[in-house]
């Protein structure tokens, strides 16, 4: 960290998501323009694996029992690994992170619990504005904050929308927290 | 003179029974009706009678099994096909739509009020978090 970084790590309020999870919000503001958004979600439960693998192999003991059949035993050990694999190297999000840097653009990463990293930038000159919007989401409306693109050719309409923070899905305290941090940012801009 | 007022009397709930009792004898229970006397008199007393040209029995069992798993699918499929039907976070249907974009931006005259119009995200945004409150 620079001598310049402040850092702030929002200990007072706590944050959840929409279903009720705790998750934390980290702000760095590196520098007058260059500000870092990390919102970390649970970390993987060892009480849950366990709960779920026990579950796993003693109903494919039960099979077995019923059945006599040793592939069901193998094949409840490969499916367990292989999902737990899948599980966390593609689904699981740790954190995710939001770097906006006056004039130059914004990226978005999402770093999964395996260690991967996923990163997409998003050119300054694409970006038209930085929002929060509420849209319907599996039977409940939701506070999301997202990115709203525009066409070089036509300034004035909103050609896409990306979504921000879709793994942990913070709710509004949060958002308005990014969001008028983001704002200062590009109004100066 | 017996003054006309639409409260409930004595007479008129019985006026209403009988609408109603008619109204399901008439068609609706007379069907089941039929249906209960098909599906439980045995065929030879039927075909005794003379009227023989029915469904099989089976059809009796089959049509309300039928029509019970009919309704929790269009059960399930509702819910399915709503969320199928829910505009995803990124899209823009979410933002804006074809009516706001071609919205005309007229000024208005003095002391008029002024036209009805969507007010685009960022204005709203600005509005809720960004004013002091």
């Amino acid at each position: 960290m620079q001598n310049g970084d402040q850092h702030y790590s929002m200990e007072d309020e706590t944050y959840t998501d929409i279903d009720g999870k705790a998750i934390s919000l980290e702000c760095q503001s590196h520098s007058g323009f260059c500000r870092e958004f990390t919102v970390s979600s649970a970390k993987v439960s060892i009480g849950r694996v366990m709960v779920y693998t026990c579950a796993v192999w003693l109903s494919a003991y039960i099979v077995f029992f019923i059945t006599e059949n040793t592939a069901v035993l193998s094949s409840a050990i490969i499916i367990t690994l292989v999902g737990m694999m899948v599980h966390i190297h593609f689904v699981k999000v740790d954190h995710e992170t939001l770097l906006i840097i006056g004039s130059l653009g914004v990226q978005v990463s999402s770093s999964y619990a395996s260690g991967r990293e996923s990163t997409d930038f998003i050119e300054m000159d694409k970006i038209k504005d930085i929002v929060i919007n509420e849209a319907i989401h599996m039977q409940t409306v939701i506070y999301y904050l997202c990115i709203l693109l525009k066409d070089p050719s036509d300034p004035e309409a909103v050609s896409s929308v990306v979504p921000l923070f879709q793994s942990s899905k913070p709710r509004l305290n949060c958002l308005v927290k990014v969001y008028k941090s983001c704002q200062e940012i590009l109004a100066k801009c | 003179m017996v003054e006309n007022s639409p409260s409930p009397l004595p007479e008129r709930a019985i006026y209403g029974f009988v609408l109603f009792l008619g109204s399901q004898f008439g068609f609706c229970k007379f069907v089941l009706f039929l249906y209960l006397v098909w599906a439980y008199v045995p065929d030879e007393w039927l075909h005794s009678i003379g009227l023989t040209y029915w469904p099989q029995k089976y059809w009796a069992i089959a049509v309300p099994i039928y029509l019970l798993a009919a309704v929790v699918v269009c059960i399930v499929m509702l819910f399915g096909v709503n969320m199928i039907n829910t505009a995803p976070l990124s899209s823009v249907d979410n933002i804006t739509d074809v009516y706001a974009r071609g919205q005309r931006i007229d000024d208005c005259q003095k002391r008029a009020i002024p036209r009805l119009k969507d007010v685009s995200i960022s204005e709203v945004n600005r509005i809720f978090y960004l004013s002091p409150q």
